[in-house]
């Protein structure tokens, strides 16, 4: 099979999602939910949601049990791009990271109460990524549960 | 399809309605027990937070299901919005063979002489229905033996100084202490209060032919996987079934009891896998739980009771109670997190009466549960931590095994309007008319929740804590998995559902054995008083048999 350089590059430059399937994500969203929910827990010297797989735990759980949400995600996505391009004047992927988080703070206060309850709902839905069972896609490796020192703890009986 | 006659028919195979079944078939009547759910394995569930009985985000991993069941909640006056079984308000307890005590954390309390006689005790504060019970803890205190020796339980008799008279101690010793509580029960002590080991429904030795608790984190709201939980479907219902007698019928759901002309109870109609059965008997036994009972008896109604069985006088579904919780949470500068399970395992019964300031009631005040880590990152995060961010997330490293808490069930006053319905309008998918549930909590339950809150703090800050915050009931209608008093018990059958045998009034044959007949809901988990209630029932049904 013959490959040419621009796929090449295009492979290794792209996030893991563009190489597995997304159940409830497109690529876009699949790229901004992943940059919120590692502002909700960010990497410090112990991974955070993105290392921790929390993107693939709402893509499979928002096409299961937690499908009801999924029309908040969609529509609240964009809503939450439009927020932050009138607060900023930029993309949420486009501003660093100290910048992302202080425009999330500002939504919390200022935004509409539908903007706000759909960042509270991803707040709560990235705990359960990072802090539940890693069975549902997120916590890849038990990273919440050794931060904390209970992985003998949580995965010695099972789970 | 009609079936051949047996004796009873027992509907809902839970705390209750598994010990209804054992009494009757271990006395050689034929029983059917219907239960909705299934039969689960501890290998179905495991120990996944995410879908436990505490935390439902992914699902009721002890029933009932989201695509099968719904119910109307209020939201604002005469407004209703549709909620699911794994959402919190729908106030679920489960659905499945055991009940909610497959899942429970197993505290096994018995209420104390006052919690029968509240109203003659304190009288009844402005806009509450509160009654004493027509029966007495002297009444109940040898069905209570017999729950704690045939469920089984494990406690010290006599280290509780409030405890009321016991004629038996209890069949086990009690489980051990575990780090949080040691540093508990000594600053308890050192405040002049009254601390001793908590009685539970788990086996601290081999008991009844199963193992003693294995100490793991995942007890409540899990299944035990070595079934030292004492549920009563590792217990009283293969003891019913082994005796040939009982038939367990699962994924059996109640339509309604059919009723002779009068005030006879002809059977029971119940769908299983699309087919509807007619179940005929001599007996009928309502243990669906205090939401799901008064639902049975209003899909029940006939041109005799048009407003549903035993609903003449308007009290079925009236004075829904459950348990607000009150206590307090702290930071120590040590480790105490030792991931031992059941983990609540000192209590104190010092504030459950004879609170200053008039106030009615109160509750033991206990220490907490194994916290988990999704449960600890959404609830046990004081107020002024962020709920995100670095913040947050170093919040939960520093503390999340330093964390203390311990909290009490506050007795509540029943409120007539606290209640649940028919919702005609909207059905399970079964057709079955399902309920709504509206009301507030009565002000005075959040007034005793602030004076315990207080007390939890001060243990709390004895026992080495640098700062603590208080955890702290809501104002809305109160059910959940401790529900209870929709169908009130009493000697006046225009103010109560059921007599004192807990046979409906103006039915002949219908006995309701779960928390739906308790008057009001001491300020205890009341798993164990639905199991004394139910062994007192069985006692009469079997005169009437």
């Amino acid at each position: 099979m013959q490959i040419d350089r621009r796929t090449l590059l295009l492979a290794l430059a792209a996030p893991l999602y563009a190489a597995a399937p997304l159940k409830t994500f497109s690529v876009t969203e699949a790229a901004l939910v992943e940059a919120l929910c590692e502002r909700i827990i960010p990497a410090d010297d112990v991974a955070g949601a993105k290392e921790a797989g929390v993107l693939y735990y709402l893509d499979a759980q928002l096409a299961g049990p937690l499908k009801r949400f999924a029309a908040d995600y969609h529509g609240g996505l964009p809503a939450l791009q439009n927020f932050c391009r009138q607060l900023t004047g930029a993309d949420f992927l486009e501003l660093p990271a100290e910048e992302r988080t202080k425009c999330l703070m500002t939504l919390e206060k200022t935004a509409p109460p539908e903007l706000r309850a759909f960042f509270r709902l991803v707040v709560e839905q990235t705990m359960q990524g990072f802090y539940g069972s890693p069975a549902h896609g997120g916590n890849r490796n038990d990273i919440s549960w050794r931060m904390l020192g209970v992985e003998e703890v949580m995965g010695g009986h099972g789970h | 399809m009609k079936l051949p006659a047996v004796d009873a028919v027992v509907v809902g195979a839970g705390a209750g309605g598994g010990v209804v079944a054992e009494q009757l078939s271990l006395a050689g009547h034929n029983v059917v027990l219907l239960e909705r759910g299934r039969l689960q394995t501890f290998a179905e569930t495991g120990h996944d937070e995410l879908r436990s009985q505490r935390v439902t985000v992914l699902g009721n991993a002890f029933g009932p299901d989201d695509e099968h069941y719904v119910r109307l909640v209020q939201v604002a006056p005469g407004q209703y919005r549709k909620v699911l079984p794994s959402e919190g308000v729908y106030n679920n307890v489960a659905a499945c063979v055991g009940g909610g005590t497959m899942s429970y954390g197993a505290m096994a309390w018995r209420y104390m002489e006052k919690d029968f006689r509240m109203r003659s005790t304190y009288g009844a504060p402005n806009g509450s229905s509160m009654e004493d019970w027509p029966i007495s803890y002297q009444d109940l205190e040898p069905f209570y033996t017999k729950a704690e020796w045939e469920i089984g339980v494990s406690g010290k008799a006599g280290a509780n100084t409030f405890e009321p008279p016991r004629q038996k101690p209890y069949p086990m010793p009690p489980l051990p202490l575990g780090a949080e509580a040691t540093l508990l029960y000594g600053a308890a002590g050192r405040l002049g209060w009254h601390p001793f080991p908590i009685p539970m429904a788990i086996n601290s030795v081999a008991y009844g032919g199963r193992p003693a608790c294995v100490a793991c984190p995942h007890c409540v709201g899990f299944a035990c996987e070595v079934n030292a939980k004492s549920s009563t479907a590792v217990t009283v219902i293969p003891r019913a079934i082994a005796t040939q007698h009982c038939q367990l019928k699962t994924g059996a759901t109640a339509k309604r009891i059919v009723m002779e002309s009068g005030s006879k109870a002809a059977g029971v109609e119940y769908y299983q896998n699309g087919v509807l059965y007619e179940q005929p008997c001599r007996v009928v036994v309502v243990c669906c739980s205090a939401t799901e009972t008064p639902r049975l008896l209003f899909n029940s109604a006939t041109a005799l009771f048009p407003k549903g069985l035993g609903n003449h006088n308007d009290w079925v579904g009236r004075n829904l109670q459950g348990h607000g919780y009150a206590g307090a949470y702290g930071l120590l500068e040590h480790d105490v997190f030792d991931g031992l399970g059941p983990g609540a395992r000192v209590a104190c019964c010092d504030f459950n009466h004879g609170l200053p300031g008039g106030l009615k009631g109160g509750a033991m005040i206990a220490n907490e549960f194994v916290r988990l880590p999704y449960l600890y990152s959404q609830g046990v995060i004081p107020p002024d931590v962020p709920r995100w961010g670095l913040e947050h997330k170093r919040h939960m490293r520093t503390y999340f095994k330093r964390t203390i808490a311990a909290q009490g069930p506050v007795q509540e006053m029943p409120v007539f309007e606290n209640r649940v319905e028919l919702a005609p309008e909207v059905t399970d998918s079964w057709g079955i008319p399902t309920i709504r549930i509206r009301g507030r909590r009565h002000p005075h339950d959040l007034e005793v929740a602030r004076f315990l809150s207080a007390k939890c703090g001060e243990w709390l800050k004895e026992a080495g804590a640098q700062r603590t915050w208080p955890k702290l009931p809501g104002t809305g209608v109160s059910g959940g998995q401790h529900q209870a008093g929709t169908c009130r018990m009493g000697s006046d059958p225009k103010t109560s559902v059921v007599d004192r045998n807990c046979r409906i009034h103006a039915v002949d044959n219908v006995y309701i054995a779960d928390g739906s007949v308790q008057v009001n809901n001491g300020g205890f988990n009341p798993s164990l008083t639905i199991q004394a209630l139910a062994y007192w029932a069985s006692a009469a049904i079997l005169r009437q048999l």
